[in-house]
């Protein structure tokens, strides 16, 4: 549970540190491609707290799911369709759900090792 | 087990390029200061279009007006001795005042900034202030310079070089450098004014980049404003 914390830690520090640049006009490409990878990362988490995590089914859905989004919201912008906004919408929900699926997990736990009073069975 | 431990590295890995993404995002974006909607560019595009449009109207105008004068002007020409001396005074008169295209030897100077990587946010060691563009001019004129342009704008008496905040404005358009500066007039003695030991050129040079060319001809160009004068009269 904490190797994806300390990793994003640790890639933040290299990140600031390392000159890495991104062209200012794929900026917008990039924040989609960040929230797909974020979904990615908590879905990765929530996956393996369910004992069902597949290794090459995160790393692919990791990757493919930030090109395939950063990929979408380009062609938007040429179509002028804004496509972009389906990516967000998207994400965000299974962010949000994959966050409350892992809050439900770890709250389970703790009402196993009773730091909470059970009130949900009586 | 061994399927665990390959799961937790690639998790390790993903989550530390995610890192990197967003790093590098969130410099960009506080390099930027915020995402630039397309729509916003397009419509400073437009705008820009529209402007654009605007100055060729204006310029067509001016070319329209000097036309006119120039009519008036042939049309005395035309009446005897007296006005041909007139006309001379005139001609005179109007090179003085920065309104006719002049040609001649002189030296081009110009300013730049030096790059320098790693410097600050701009990576450049300084700017151009305007302070420096007024030392060159000023020593350019003491060395007898007849003619003066700072990136096609004639300097003229009621010639201003101000800075607003990034930009330098100079007859009231707005630049930034690189600034070249044409100077009519010895050339020799041009250069060697700037070149002193311990002058202008010796003194700016230690933080911009600044280079004096020798020429043979050089274009100046006339000021392309109408001078006006609302409160000053001539004494009779």
């Amino acid at each position: 549970m904490w190797l994806p914390l300390i990793g994003i830690i640790i890639g933040i520090v290299l990140g600031m540190m390392l000159p890495i640049k991104i062209p200012t006009a794929y900026s917008s490409y990039m924040s989609i491609a960040v929230l797909a990878a974020l979904d990615s990362v908590f879905g990765g988490i929530r996956s393996s707290l369910d004992k069902q995590f597949e290794a090459d089914v995160f790393i692919s859905g990791f990757f493919g799911n930030a090109v395939l989004a950063a990929g979408l919201a380009y062609i938007g912008d040429r179509l002028d369709v804004p496509i972009y906004l389906c990516a967000i919408f998207v994400f965000g929900y299974r962010l949000f759900n994959n966050f409350a699926l892992i809050r439900r997990h770890f709250l389970g736990q703790l009402r196993k090792k009773s730091f909470l009073k059970d009130n949900s069975g009586k | 087990m061994k399927n665990l431990l390959g799961g937790k590295i690639a998790i390790m890995l993903v989550s530390i390029i995610l890192g990197l993404m967003l790093a590098a995002q969130f410099k960009n974006v506080q390099n930027v200061g915020g995402n630039v909607s397309l729509q916003r560019a397009q419509e400073l595009t437009s705008q820009i279009q529209k402007l654009n449009q605007d100055i060729a109207n204006q310029q067509n105008l001016i070319a329209e007006l000097e036309n006119r004068i120039a009519e008036y002007e042939n049309a005395a020409k035309d009446e005897g001795k007296l006005t041909e001396t007139l006309n001379k005074d005139l001609e005179r008169a109007r090179i003085l005042a920065g309104l006719v295209e002049l040609e001649g030897a002189g030296v081009i100077v110009t300013v730049n900034v030096i790059p320098f990587e790693d410097w600050g946010e701009t990576g450049i060691v300084r700017n151009v202030y305007h302070e420096d563009l007024l030392m060159l001019v000023n020593e350019l004129n003491a060395a007898g310079a007849e003619a003066l342009a700072i990136n096609g704008e004639r300097i003229v008496s009621t010639t201003e070089i101000r800075s607003a905040g990034d930009y330098i404005v100079i007859n009231t358009n707005r630049y930034t450098a690189p600034f070249e500066i044409k100077a009519l007039g010895n050339p020799e003695t041009l250069e060697a004014s700037l070149k002193l030991l311990g002058g202008v050129a010796d003194i700016l040079g230690e933080e911009l980049e600044i280079t004096i060319r020798r020429e043979d001809k050089i274009r100046i160009p006339k000021y392309n404003r109408p001078l006006h004068y609302e409160y000053a009269v001539p004494v009779q």
